[in-house]
């Protein structure tokens, strides 16, 4: 095997691991604020990639793609907003017994609903706005260049949301809402309007995915459910609730199954990662960087 | 008036309209299964939809079948996913009742569907799902006016051949449909062109990045990709190629006609240039008089040229019609005589059914063509037919640097 070509797997493995990791840190921070997992996670990453190609092919153009993410991001962010206070509150507030039956069933009616949405509303054609650069190469791989800015803005993603979540006072506020909900309302801290927050954030990640990868990956109604797939998985590997344990997950991910689709076969490239995951929830069924539940 | 007056009048109407032939005569339904949302070829289906319903239209307006009994259409989605597939064929069969079944475009979804078409002995039309063993099985209600796959695959390798490309690389999805072209290539190969290497790769239609396996083609060095892809994976090879720099430096033929449908340049913009792609239809080939009728119609109706797969939908209704006609029933087993006994006018020629050996069983095939865009939105109409040598209208072009 050529060395060369060697690097050039692993590199396209970490690129597309680093890029599904912002999938997967949503999927996580959600449930680690609220302990419930938004089953739709897919559906926001796909509004978010309609809203993109909307945003550059009728306002801004390709050249301006940065203008349009934020703006993808925001209105994704606003609508998590809604679902969480019309839709989900009723989980905390209205003496609901069965909250983890509630979500499941409220964000899996919400991924049918948007699904056909999208079908209604955009017709069930993919759509690809124009590209954001030009093919490049990186180390050794060639690239395209939407990929490549998609890697960049990742990295600054997950840098400024480190930094929101480890210096801002709103970040203390979540941090301590994952370690123990009760605990920081007696620091009078609002609970639900936290619950808010982190739904809003978490959906807005998958909406920057979503975004970042429309130019490749194309936008139609269905284009979200591998990459929630992978998000699942990717949790699993790090650990649920774990920040760190996303990304290591998704790079470890992305690597293990760009080499297994070459070396063994690529029409079982989801089976790699299951392989991992299955090994992981043997030998370390918290993941690599979750911690064992402490109940009191 | 007084009330009994009008009460007599009403009465008198409803017999009149009851016994009246037009009003009293159920419609004849005949079903349309074809994918229209994903993970089907959703733009595929709504050109066949747009075809069946052309059809219906027409032989509405020139009387009806069977005496006057109008056609009426039900349209059922099946995804392109066996499981829909299946539940939509058994409303079709079981609850509207529906005589003959069109519109199937994935072989994966065919192939699960002529089990219950043979269950509910309702005959099922292969629009454009091209998988061998669909007619191979011999099955009595199974009928397909497409190509077939070994056609293809022979096809594809003279065309190879012709070239004088020497290493050949199949991409294609974990389907029906991409499993058989694998078989039929390799087999193709060598038997039509025994010199010549050849490499193929499968992947889960799910994935959305090829990026790996189009590293190891490149790293392979081909003379020509061959892209296997239905829909989404036909776009996603043909983006990720361009951007790792393996297309158009090495040549691409894609193994169906959606080039010719008017998102292929919206979806891949310059990326899209230079591709290769196998048609079932081209604007300057001679119709028959339906054909050249509907071609007008559907042109005044949507501004575009039509596209293979609504001619083929709008003829499958239209023979159908007339196999009606020619059967005086719509009970299955006579029109499956009457598919078998007569001729019917297609949109390119005569369409007949006859139970030949292998998969030439209540089989027709209509013409393929290789094609090629030699320039960034070039129109379909523009297109040059680059082989078969006897029917060619211009020259096949390697890709200019």
């Amino acid at each position: 095997m050529d060395a060369v070509l060697l690097s050039q797997y692993v590199l396209s493995g970490v690129v597309i691991g680093v890029i599904y990791s912002l999938m997967a840190l949503g999927i996580t921070f959600i449930y680690s604020i609220m302990k419930m997992i938004n089953w739709g996670m897919g559906e926001f990453y796909m509004i978010g990639s309609y809203v993109q190609y909307a945003l550059i092919v009728s306002l801004f153009g390709p050249r301006q793609w940065y203008l349009a993410l934020p703006l993808a991001m925001a209105a994704v962010f606003v609508l998590g907003l809604v679902i969480q206070r019309w839709l989900l509150r009723p989980m905390f507030v209205g003496g609901i017994e069965r909250r983890d039956e509630y979500a499941t069933v409220i964000t899996i009616a919400l991924m049918v609903l948007f699904r056909n949405l999208a079908i209604v509303l955009g017709g069930p054609n993919q759509y690809a706005p124009p590209d954001y650069a030009r093919p490049t190469t990186l180390v050794t791989l060639p690239i395209s260049g939407n990929r490549f800015v998609a890697l960049i803005s990742t990295l600054v993603l997950l840098g400024l949301f480190y930094l929101i979540i480890k210096w801002t006072w709103v970040g203390r506020a979540l941090r301590g809402a994952a370690q123990n909900r009760v605990g920081i309302q007696t620091a009078g801290i609002d609970v639900l309007r936290l619950d808010m927050l982190a739904f809003g954030i978490g959906v807005a990640l998958a909406a920057a995915a979503g975004a970042l990868l429309a130019p490749d990956f194309l936008v139609y109604p269905e284009n979200g459910a591998i990459s929630t797939f992978k998000g699942f998985e990717i949790i699993v590997i790090g650990g649920l609730g774990s920040i760190l344990g996303s990304i290591v997950g998704g790079l470890l991910l992305g690597v293990i199954e760009a080499l297994g689709s070459v070396f063994v076969s690529a029409a079982y490239k989801d089976l790699y990662g299951f392989l991992l995951l299955i090994a992981l929830l043997v030998f370390r069924p918290t993941g690599l960087f979750g911690e064992r539940e402490r109940s009191v | 008036m007084t009330g009994r007056v009008r009460f007599a009048l009403l009465t008198a109407l409803l017999v009149v309209g009851l016994t009246s032939p037009a009003l009293a005569q159920k419609p004849v339904k005949i079903g349309v299964l074809t994918p229209l949302s994903p993970p089907g070829d959703a733009a595929a289906g709504q050109f066949i939809v747009r075809g069946a319903k052309m059809g219906a239209d027409d032989v509405n307006a020139r009387g009806g079948v069977l005496g006057g009994r109008k056609i009426e259409l039900v349209i059922e989605d099946d995804s392109g996913t066996p499981e829909k597939g299946s539940a939509g064929f058994r409303k079709l069969a079981s609850q509207d009742q529906a005589v003959a079944v069109v519109g199937q475009f994935h072989s994966s979804v065919m192939t699960a569907v002529q089990a219950l078409a043979e269950e509910f002995k309702v005959p099922v039309f292969s629009t454009q799902a091209s998988a061998r063993q669909i007619t191979e099985r011999h099955l009595t209600y199974t009928f397909r006016t497409h190509v077939i796959d070994p056609d293809r695959c022979q096809m594809w390798t003279r065309w190879v051949k012709e070239r004088g490309f020497k290493r050949a690389a199949l991409i294609t999805e974990n389907t029906d449909y991409g499993v058989g072209l694998v078989d039929e290539t390799k087999k193709a190969f060598a038997s039509m062109y025994p010199g010549a290497e050849l490499k193929t790769i499968i992947f889960d239609r799910a994935v959305v990045d090829l990026t790996p396996q189009l590293l190891e083609i490149k790293s392979w060095k081909p003379d020509v990709l061959l892209n296997g892809g239905i829909g989404t994976p036909m776009y996603l090879i043909i983006k990720q190629a361009y951007d790792i720099g393996l297309h158009p430096a090495v040549p691409m033929l894609i193994s169906y006609d959606a080039p010719s449908r008017p998102e292929y340049w919206k979806t891949l913009g310059e990326k899209g240039t230079w591709a290769s792609f196998i048609v079932y239809y081209h604007p300057t080939m001679r119709l028959t008089a339906r054909g050249e009728a509907f071609r007008k119609k559907y042109m005044a109706e949507f501004k575009e040229d039509p596209i293979y797969g609504a001619l083929n939908g709008y003829a499958q209704v239209t023979l159908l019609a007339d196999a009606l006609n020619a059967a005086k029933s719509d009970k299955s087993d006579d029109l499956v005589k009457a598919l078998l006994a007569n001729k019917f006018e297609g949109w390119n020629g005569t369409i007949s059914f006859s139970r030949g050996e292998g998969p030439y069983w209540q089989q027709w095939t209509p013409p393929m063509l290789v094609t090629q865009y030699t320039r960034t939105e070039m129109p379909f109409t523009d297109v040059k037919i680059v082989y078969p040598t006897e029917l060619k209208t211009g020259d096949w072009m390697p890709a200019k640097r």
